[in-house]
């Protein structure tokens, strides 16, 4: 039975510079339905979106609402005609109640004061309504992740939108949250509100999805009901002639089992009983592992619960009580200098704040840390010659979209930035590696690239402490997962017992029963 | 995110196509100058060429602009090597006048020592006051988290006072009007390339000093590390690079260019410390240093053309009684003009 079409994108096209992003584009989407928008990085699904909601102008085509061609100017525009968007970073202010954040710039009684009552009525009735409870007048900073988005998505149901769209939802939740997430989907479109579903993440749109569009550099590739398609067919339109299905070890395993499973004896590194931070800011309680030569030891975790303290801990960057081992030394004492030239590599997670020099060149980028290194220098001075060389081979071999090596790094967009933290790590061999979130925002063919190289220095005896919030990545890579919460250990998996709800079940703050 | 993979970036490598947005600028900057100069009745051709052709046309002007480019490159190295590590260094004029003092200092009270001995201990001097008066707001911002634009600029009022103490108490000399010291001794002046109009040898010391420091920030390591601190300090601390120790060295070493400006300007040119010496070399140093951004390799050339301006301002008013804070105009709408060019390129 044919079902209505509620919103209609129309040959979109849209251009940056001489950069292609959207290739008349089509889009319709129907009532009641969840719409998945799958797509690589730089596929264009955010582009597309970012037309549909106001933030960017078309070069051509046009938005058909209910039939009716709408202008979108503004995210005001499009909210007033009915489109409403919750973005990957959530637009909140932590220090107001639910209700304020969610009545922040719409009209509201406000004189001779503010009257929230009513706002706090209907979020009370929309929350029942869509499966999304949540109490109005909790700070937001309090919240976990998962509330935090239902406020978002309550925030677009309170202005009355048609049409929401979820730009890679599930990014930060666990397991347990995304199913509800998918539950409370179900019920806004049996009650006539469409969805738009973005994201990269395959198993997330055959999980939820009734029809399911791919955009592949820019362009429509196909849109296909849920039940018509296999997951091979999705890959192969996501991914096209770049990867070759059949040997990725994204989705072939039987090679890559041995592979993991073949770790060494010697301990390469050992953390016993390490506190991090002091007073309010502990961010790890009393964390112990042991990590040896050839071993993937997988750390999940919502985001925040002490990943990031962990590694700048082992680091030097913050202070520590406990020990770490390097290799038997204890360099929990040491400078961070002194620490990284014990053969260490590290692929931080925000890589803007923390491992990027947006003014520098690509060059320069790719030898901090490194450089006062051989081969990069002799100590005291830059090697320019090597430094240059090297940088282009790297350039080439992880592929970094760049004019060269001496062009500004500032000018590199976000999965090329990545690449330049990757082939950092990856310059010069190391024992081991620490590296968080690698693959965020990298294609799937690039993700296989990471992964492989990672297996590579495996073999090579390089131990990898991962940390990641994609349990896809770290079922597929790691020997053994512990789970982090609130800075703690709540238990860890040995590979072949993995279980995605015991490992949500851990990210939520419940321990491993023995 | 998908549209940041879509950001371009056009090869923009060619010497002229980097030129030109300044070609630009100054060619604007004259135009508007020009329209102010044709307003107040001057003519307008003939200004443009004294402006810029006096320091070229006259031996004498040619060695005033040479005179004039000493200390302008080091208050220029003075903002800009801090500026590498993105610290803001306000207070070269602090730096200047300190230095001068110790210079003048050193040259009154060893008088005797052969010049060998004593230019060389003239100039040691210089340089530690200057990295002095630069290492108390350095210190306060590694201690205390202390703004340095701040403290450099507050750093200047206070030399004020201490130049004034040191040119009216110390060493008053009491045959000037002004407030300026008796002379150093004659074995503390720096020996001379061209006696009349006279030229002294600091120009060769500041093309050492400009060279040595593009070296250290271009070729060298710890140049590496002043470069990544300044690009993202978070980012190198992560990688192992003591930022908050760079920066204190950063501004130090700005103080150090700024002091030995000041020592430059009394073993060579005034041989006496005079209270407002320090003129506008501050003001400038900066546009120096913003014009060349943070290519240590283009800041003589820059220093050059400012030298050259400002030599050509004060014939302006010798000769044609152009009021010479027109031409401080002319420079500073170069600056601004330059400034929009950087904004319209990156249209």
């Amino acid at each position: 039975m044919p079902k209505d079409i509620v919103l209609e994108m129309q040959n979109v096209s849209k251009r940056f510079g001489s950069v292609i992003a959207l290739d008349d584009v089509n889009l319709s989407i129907q009532k009641g339905e969840v719409h998945g928008l799958l797509g690589g990085n730089g596929a264009g699904k955010t582009t597309l979106m970012n037309v549909l909601y106001g933030l960017y102008q078309s070069d051509a085509g046009q938005v058909r609402l209910g039939g009716e061609p709408i202008s979108v100017h503004s995210p005001k525009d499009a909210i007033n005609s009915g489109i409403g968007m919750v973005h990957q970073r959530f637009l909140q202010i932590n220090r107001f109640t639910v209700t304020e954040n969610i009545v922040l710039g719409t009209d509201l009684q406000n004189w001779p004061r503010l009257n929230l009552d009513t706002a706090k009525e209907k979020i009370n009735e929309l929350g029942e309504r869509f499966g999304l409870p949540v109490d109005p007048d909790a700070i937001l900073s309090d919240l976990p992740m998962g509330v935090r988005q239902r406020v978002e998505i309550l925030k677009a149901l309170y202005r009355g939108v048609q049409v929401l769209v979820l730009d890679e939802p599930t990014t930060n939740l666990t397991p347990q949250e995304v199913d509800a997430l998918f539950e409370s989907l179900r019920v806004m479109v049996d009650d006539g509100l469409s969805v738009i579903f973005i994201t990269h993440k395959l198993r997330e749109v055959l999980e939820v999805c009734d029809r399911i569009t791919v955009l592949r550099h820019g362009k429509n590739v196909l849109t296909m009901e849920r039940e018509d398609a296999s997951e091979e067919a999705f890959v192969t339109a996501m991914v096209g002639s770049d990867l070759d299905v059949e040997s990725s070890i994204i989705f072939s395993s039987e090679q890559l089992e041995k592979t993991i499973g073949d770790v060494g004896q010697d301990t390469i590194l050992e953390v016993a009983d390490l506190t991090v931070g002091e007073g309010e800011l502990v961010g790890v309680k009393s964390c112990s592992l042991t990590l040896h030569a050839g071993e993937i030891l997988g750390v999940a975790g919502v985001s925040g619960n002490g990943q990031l303290e962990l590694i700048e801990g082992i680091l030097g960057l913050r202070p520590v009580h406990g020990s770490v081992l390097m290799q038997g030394t204890d360099v929990s004492t040491l400078e961070t200098h002194e620490i990284l030239k014990n053969s260490v590599a590290y692929v931080p997670e925000d890589r803007w704040q923390d491992g990027f020099l947006p003014t520098a060149n690509v060059a320069q980028n790719l030898i901090l840390g490194l450089h006062r290194q051989a081969p990069y220098s002799d100590g005291r001075l830059l090697q320019r010659h090597t430094i240059l060389d090297r940088s282009n081979q790297l350039i080439e071999e992880f592929n970094i979209k760049t004019p060269g090596a001496q062009d500004t790094a500032g000018n590199l967009s976000g999965g090329n930035i990545q690449r330049v933290m990757l082939a950092r790590a990856f310059s010069l061999p190391v024992d081991l590696l620490l590296i968080h979130n690698p693959t965020r925002g990298l294609d799937i063919p690039s993700m296989e690239f990471v992964y492989k190289k990672i297996l590579e220095r495996k073999q090579e005896g390089m131990a990898t402490l991962l940390i990641s919030e994609n349990l896809d990545e770290l079922f597929l890579l790691s020997n053994r997962i512990m789970v982090l919460c609130n800075g703690e250990q709540m238990g860890e998996l040995q590979r072949g017992s993995y279980d995605k709800y015991a490992v949500g079940r851990m990210m939520s703050g419940v321990r491993q029963s023995e | 995110m998908s549209e940041t993979a879509l950001t371009s970036s056009k090869p923009k490598n060619s010497l002229l196509s980097q030129a030109l947005p300044y070609i630009l600028a100054v060619l604007a900057a004259f135009l508007a100058t020009g329209i102010f100069l044709w307003l107040a009745g001057f003519d307008v051709l003939r200004a443009y060429q004294t402006i810029l052709f006096t320091s070229l046309s006259s031996r004498n002007g040619f060695i005033q602009t040479l005179l004039k480019f000493v200390p302008l490159v080091l208050t220029a190295l003075a903002f800009t090597i801090p500026s590498k590590a993105n610290k803001f260094n306000i207070g070269s004029e602090g730096q200047l006048l300190l230095g001068a003092t110790g210079a003048v200092a050193v040259g009154i009270l060893f008088a005797d020592l052969p010049s060998i001995i004593l230019i060389p201990l003239c100039l040691l001097a210089g340089i530690i006051c200057g990295g002095f008066w630069a290492l108390v707001p350095a210190w306060l911002l590694y201690r205390f988290g202390i703004n340095e634009i701040l403290s450099t600029v507050l750093m200047n009022f206070i030399s004020f006072q201490v130049i004034d103490y040191v040119a009216t108490e110390i060493w008053r000399d009491p045959l000037a009007g002004h407030p300026t010291t008796i002379a150093i001794g004659e074995n503390a002046e720096l020996p001379l390339l061209v006696s009349s109009p006279p030229l002294h040898s600091g120009i060769i010391i500041v093309l050492i000093v400009a060279a040595l420091v593009y070296f250290y920030t271009d070729y060298t390591s710890a140049g590496y590390e002043l470069v990544a601190t300044g690009s993202n300090a978070k980012a190198a601390k992560v990688y192992g690079i003591n930022t908050r120790v760079l920066f204190v060295l950063a501004l130090v070493l700005g103080g150090a260019m700024g002091g030995l400006a000041g020592a430059i300007e009394v073993t060579g040119n005034h041989h006496r410390l005079i209270e407002g010496m320090q003129s506008n070399f501050l003001p400038l140093g900066i546009i120096i240093g913003l014009l060349s951004r943070g290519n240590h390799a283009a800041i003589p050339f820059v220093a050059f053309f400012i030298a050259v301006l400002e030599v050509g301002a004060s014939a302006l008013q010798r000769t044609m009684f152009i009021p010479v804070e027109l031409v401080f105009i002319v420079e500073a709408l170069i600056l601004i003009f330059v400034l929009l060019s950087d904004f319209v390129r990156r249209k």
